[in-house]
């Protein structure tokens, strides 16, 4: 008797949830799958509907209840723009200006410095002494104590500091040695974005103040470096480690100075990884709030403050001109999303993320 | 064999008769691309049948929708009595190896082994005898507990063809499985895996575009061009009898001599000799081949045509002699012991009955003959 | 070639001597020079940096942890008082406010508590007798010891029918939170991997909440939660629920939060699982395929282990990006009911907003511990263990 092959009876189940045709989807299945994709759009792009209608709504409508519609609803009113951009221009204008120069230029030093940082743990060994860092932060924590407690003269301590680190790192560190690797240093670095901006903040504030540097850009641009680097390190560590090493070992031989191999071979190389760094940082950079409020005042406020600024106390919240800032908000963010995505093959966050 | 039909089911996964494979009219579009064109191939039961072809003809392509996985535009797949054309690849009972092995990365070499008849909820008792049994027959059995990135490119070979015997599919499905491996361990696993093909007797379809592994492993060859079949046959009656120009040019190493030139007065000008022709009409463009090993090179004047020496390569048992001749170079095979002078004039004699010609314009295959005058 | 020097003879041809009698110009020099000290010129940016504004800072803030502050005329005054800023929150006066008000324990309460101990009991048992070592030991003592104190908190407060305190809801946040955004953002991503049509609009959209400022998302959700002017004000009505204050229930505030902090941070989990989904080869699901597997266990057999360690480092940096959350609880309820949805950086902008700066400190200090604790036993005792099996 021939083999009768199994050709299974399908059942109501299997009928909806298994393809009717090679390579296409099973009739079930794709119900789900567009309800569920739809549904969720509508959970995203509703609150970014009611964000552009809201902002041009005037106080009555919004306070008069819910209106969805504009032109039907509504009669939809320019008043918050135009409050914004001309009556109030200087204000919003400052604010676009400073948000715009602290998250440049924060973006672009942190990618710097935290890519070279990235370079040299990819490619060099280090090992740094144990015992040596140890002594580092005691004399640390004990200069501190000295200034904050005993309200010695910072000046003095840091002379002092510096002399006792020295001596004692020349006369127990070059003995006794514990040596780290690349991978410490790396994991140290990285680690550093488990700080929750407020267990560092008040220090930093305290920094800043005593060296006459609150509410200016340079002290927001330098914190926010700092808190950004670790996710440089960490996303360019591992671009810089999936690159082939020939290229600059060829660029070696051919006599290039190590600075010049990074500038003339291996940027270039990393723009796809530059470029999804640079996005990410920029957009947490561009954001961020709580750092902004300790260290700016007046001169230096930056976007999400004046969204801040908008909940009027007394008066309530004014949700037009908010809905306004929110949304101009989103403009350079988007605008940079499209200049850099070109250079962003999607496996580059996936790498990093992998390793 | 008569098991009775309730329980067939269960048992047909673990044996199964070879079943004949009928391809029918198979055809593939992508968008306008024509990637398989009106595919006819009967596989007969426990046939090992060769689809060979440069890449980029469709071979992949053809494969892949007898296997299930791609969409069949037009045309039939026939499996034994049953038509698959639109049947998942799950309920077609057929194993199939991949070029890249797909061994799951996360799974050991014995749950690789075992995850077809996992999937097909065959207890675990049974399940273990069986990776052991499909294990031994590849010689895999100590290496179970490893990960397939500890295993060499021979050992990967081998679990992903345990992996395809474990089910005792009515059709084994190969594409390219021994390209990734050096040289010297595809000659190893060619022989082993036609051996095992007889041992099994399964039908297999196995896809590549290398024509050695195609005439060592093929009961049959199919040879694809542009996604359309040239020529169905043994390995034996593709190398002397190809019906058209490409077949003639795609099978043998070195591959065959072409001379082109029209035919005049019965004859094509061959340098300042003529080669005299019969049976083929005045004026057309002819191409004229002749295969390495059979052909000789002899004293100038005294073979068919005279030819310039252009390179000598010994290559142990032989000794390849390369003539240029116009633009068209031309290889033969002599004796490992004949010795001959670069950039000195040779005759280049062949036998008539062992040459073939072929219309320039078409490829295809003339009736003429090359006579002596 | 007449060279008195025979060894010149042996040089490859085109060989020039180097010319040394010209001295190398500055620039020469200076490069020479900096590429003789690449090595410290590449780092040190970064670890100055980092000191001076991370390591500093954090040593500084441990100072103030451990003193009182008084804010005097053009300075502080910086006072040593030990543990006490600690003790106060743990034990003392403000008590319930990190922890949680603390009764007698109900029955509930002592069944949870003593079932957590057991099983934390019982792990430490199994790793003392089956393999030991003192690194190891010790920390899966620090474990132990802080996940004992969670269950406790726990079943003294929540499971006594108690209210807890910010220690309670950041990890609420942190766990509820990320585990919904988590499960959510995988199946999105798993959906948008499927041969489906317009699946750019869907990448792009899903994105988009992700470029959104963190108090914007608190506006926007507090505007959509709102019961009477809100977008969902009819619906809220046609449920007879118009005068329903959910800012003012302790638990649909924390939800409302939880939900506005969802809508931001599934665009990062879906994006990168979506890249991870793409990117297991074709092959493995085909092979699958042949092999006569079903859709599900495809995906549970095949998808998900490939995917599976993206998405152990994906919740890993999540949940670290989840115990600093602030924005939100701030804006939508500004930490209300009471201190029902007030989280940990919450509770210490507050005390630094009352200018108490060293119980400031010793929360983030608390805060950072907490974090680091359990981001360091979720790698250690899952990541690593998970890692060694793939
Ligand atoms: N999904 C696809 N879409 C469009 N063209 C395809 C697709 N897959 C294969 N092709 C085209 O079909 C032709 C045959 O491909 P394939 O069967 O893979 O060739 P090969 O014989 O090398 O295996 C190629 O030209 C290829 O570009
Ligand atoms: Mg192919």
């Amino acid at each position: 008797m021939s083999n009768v092959s199994k050709v299974p009876r399908r059942s109501l189940f299997d009928r909806l949830f298994e393809p009717p045709r090679i390579g296409a989807m099973a009739p079930g299945a794709k119900i789900i799958v567009y309800t569920l994709l739809l549904a969720w759009s509508a959970f995203v792009l509703f609150p970014i509907y009611w964000l552009l209608i809201t902002s041009v709504k005037t106080a009555a409508d919004v306070n008069a209840g819910p209106f969805f519609i504009p032109f039907v609803d509504f009669t939809p009113s320019l008043h918050a723009w135009r409050e914004l951009f001309i009556v109030d221009y200087a204000d919003t204008l400052r604010a676009y200006v400073n948000s715009l120069i602290i998250s440049l230029a924060a973006t672009a030093l942190a990618v710097l410095v935290g890519s070279m940082a990235a370079y040299a743990l990819a490619r060099i060994r280090y090992q740094p002494n144990l015992i040596t860092i140890l002594i580092f932060i005691l004399t640390m924590t004990a200069a501190l104590f000295a200034v904050f407690s005993y309200g010695v003269d910072w000046r003095i301590v840091l002379v002092v500091g510096v002399g006792i680190f020295y001596f004692f790192s020349k006369a127990v560190a070059s003995r006794v040695k514990v040596p780290l690797a690349n991978g410490d240093i790396l994991f140290w670095m990285i680690s550093q974005r488990i700080l929750a901006p407020i267990v560092v903040v008040v220090p930093i504030y305290m920094m800043f103040q005593s060296v006459r540097m609150l509410d200016t850009h340079l002290a927001i641009i330098l914190t926010y470096a700092v808190v950004n680097l670790p996710i440089v390190i960490w996303l360019m560590y591992d671009f810089f480690n999936s690159i082939p090493k020939d290229l600059e070992e060829s660029a070696q031989l051919d006599g290039a100075t190590m600075i010049m191999t990074f500038r003339e071979v291996v940027l270039p190389l990393s723009r796809a990884g530059l470029a999804a760094t640079t996005l990410l940082v920029m957009i947490l950079c561009w954001n961020e709030y709580l750092l902004a409020l300790f260290l700016s005042t007046a001169k230096a406020q930056t976007m999400p403050i004046l969204v801040a600024a908008m909940n009027a106390g007394e008066r309530g919240i004014l949700w037009w001109s908010m809905s306004v800032v929110i949304i101009v908000m989103i403009i350079p963010v988007v605008f940079m999303a499209i200049v850099l995505q070109r250079y962003i093959s999607k496996g580059v966050l996936l790498g990093a993320v992998k390793g | 064999m008569s098991t009775d039909m309730s329980s067939a089911s269960e048992t047909d996964t673990l044996t199964s008769d070879a079943k004949r494979l009928s391809i029918r009219k198979m055809n593939k579009h992508y968008g306008d691309f024509h990637a398989v064109k009106d595919l006819d191939i009967e596989v007969e039961p426990g046939e090992f049948l060769v689809l060979l072809g440069p890449s980029g003809c469709g071979k992949s392509t053809a494969l892949r929708m007898i296997a299930g996985l791609e969409e069949i535009t037009s045309g039939e797949v026939i499996m034994g009595e049953r038509d698959v054309t639109h049947v998942l690849p799950k309920y077609r009972d057929i194993a199939m190896v991949f070029q890249s092995y797909a061994l799951y990365p996360h799974k050991t070499v014995a749950e690789n082994i075992g995850f077809p008849l996992k999937v097909t909820g065959v207890p675990l008792e049974q399940r273990n005898q069986a990776v052991l049994d499909a294990a031994a027959q590849v010689q895999m059995e100590t290496l179970l507990e490893r990960y397939p990135r500890e295993l060499s490119g021979g050992q990967r070979q081998r679990v992903a063809l345990a992996r395809a015997i474990i089910r005792r599919p009515s059709a084994f499905l190969m594409d390219e499985p021994l390209s990734n491996l050096d040289a010297k361990l595809r000659g190893f696993m060619r022989a082993e895996l036609k051996h095992m093909q007889h041992e099994l007797g399964v039908t297999t379809i196995y896809v590549t575009h290398d024509q050695i592994e195609a005439m060592t492993l093929a009961h049959r060859v199919a040879i694809m061009k542009d996604g359309e079949l040239q020529q169905l046959g043994t390995p034996a009656e593709v190398y002397t009898n190809p019906t058209n120009l490409f077949v003639a040019g795609f099978m043998g190493s070195p591959p065959m001599n072409f001379i082109e030139g029209t035919l005049s007065q019965g004859s094509i000008q061959v340098g300042n000799d003529k080669i005299f022709l019969q049976g083929a009409q005045e004026g057309t463009a002819v191409t004229m081949g002749f295969r390495p090993e059979d052909a000789d090179v002899v004293e100038a004047g005294e073979g068919r045509f005279d030819a310039m020496v252009y390179t000598a390569e010994m290559t142990g048992d032989l000794t390849l002699v390369t003539v240029k001749h116009g633009q068209s170079i031309l290889t033969i095979k002599m004796p490992k012991d004949f010795v001959v002078d670069y950039d000195q004039k040779v005759g280049i004699q062949f036998d008539s009955g062992l040459s073939y010609l072929f219309s320039t314009s078409d490829g295809s295959r003339l009736k003429a003959i090359v006579v002596d005058s | 070639m007449t060279s008195t020097q025979g060894r010149v003879e042996n040089r490859q041809p085109g060989y020039v001597p180097a010319d040394n009698s010209q001295p190398p110009s500055r620039r020469f020099r200076f490069n020479e020079w900096l590429d003789g000290h690449a090595r410290q010129l590449f780092i040190t940016p970064a670890v100055v940096m980092i000191l001076i504004f991370s390591i500093f800072p954090l040593v500084a803030s441990l100072i103030i942890a451990f003193s009182r502050v008084r804010l005097k005329a053009g300075g502080y005054q910086v006072r040593f008082v030990g543990f006490k800023n600690f003790s106060k929150q743990i034990f003392g006066s403000e008590q319930f406010h990190f922890l949680g008000t603390f009764t007698t324990l109900t029955f509930l309460g002592w069944v949870v508590a003593l079932s957590a101990s057991a099983a934390i009991l019982w792990w430490m048992y199994r790793y003392i007798t089956t393999g030991f070592s003192i690194i190891g030991f010790i920390g899966r003592m620090i474990t132990a010891i802080v996940g004992l104190g969670i269950a406790w908190m726990f079943a003294g407060t929540f499971f006594s029918g108690n209210p807890f305190g910010t220690l309670g809801v950041t990890l609420f946040y942190v766990f509820v939170g990320c585990g919904v955004q988590f499960i959510i953002g995988l199946g999105l991503a798993f959906l948008c991997s499927q041969p489906i049509r317009g699946r750019n609009f869907f990448r792009v959209a899903f994105f988009i909440p992700m470029m959104i400022t963190p108090i914007g998302v608190g506006y926007v959700f507090r505007m959509m939660a709102d019961t009477t002017k809100g977008p969902f004000s009819p619906a809220w009505q046609w449920f007879g629920l118009n005068d329903f204050a959910w800012a003012a229930n302790p638990w649909t505030a924390r939800i409302f939060i939880i939900i506005g902090d969802s809508w931001q941070w599934i665009p990062f989990i879906f994006i990168i699982l979506l890249a991870a989904f793409e990117n297991i080869p074709r092959d493995y699901v085909e092979a699958g395929q042949m092999d006569g597997a079903s859709n599900w266990q495809i995906f549970r057999e095949i998808s998900w282990p490939q995917v599976m360690p993206v998405a152990v480092t994906v919740m890993l940096i999540r949940v670290i990006e989840g115990f600093k959350i602030v924005d939100l609880p701030n804006i939508m309820t500004s930490g209300g009911p009471g201190i029902a949805t007030e989280s940990m950086s919450l509770h210490s902008f507050f005390a630094w907003r009352s200018l108490d700066l060293g119980q400031s400190a010793a929360i983030a200090y608390l805060l950072l511990f907490v974090t680091v604790v359990i981001c360091v036993s979720f790698f250690n005792l899952i990541v690593v263990n998970r890692m060694r099996r793939i």
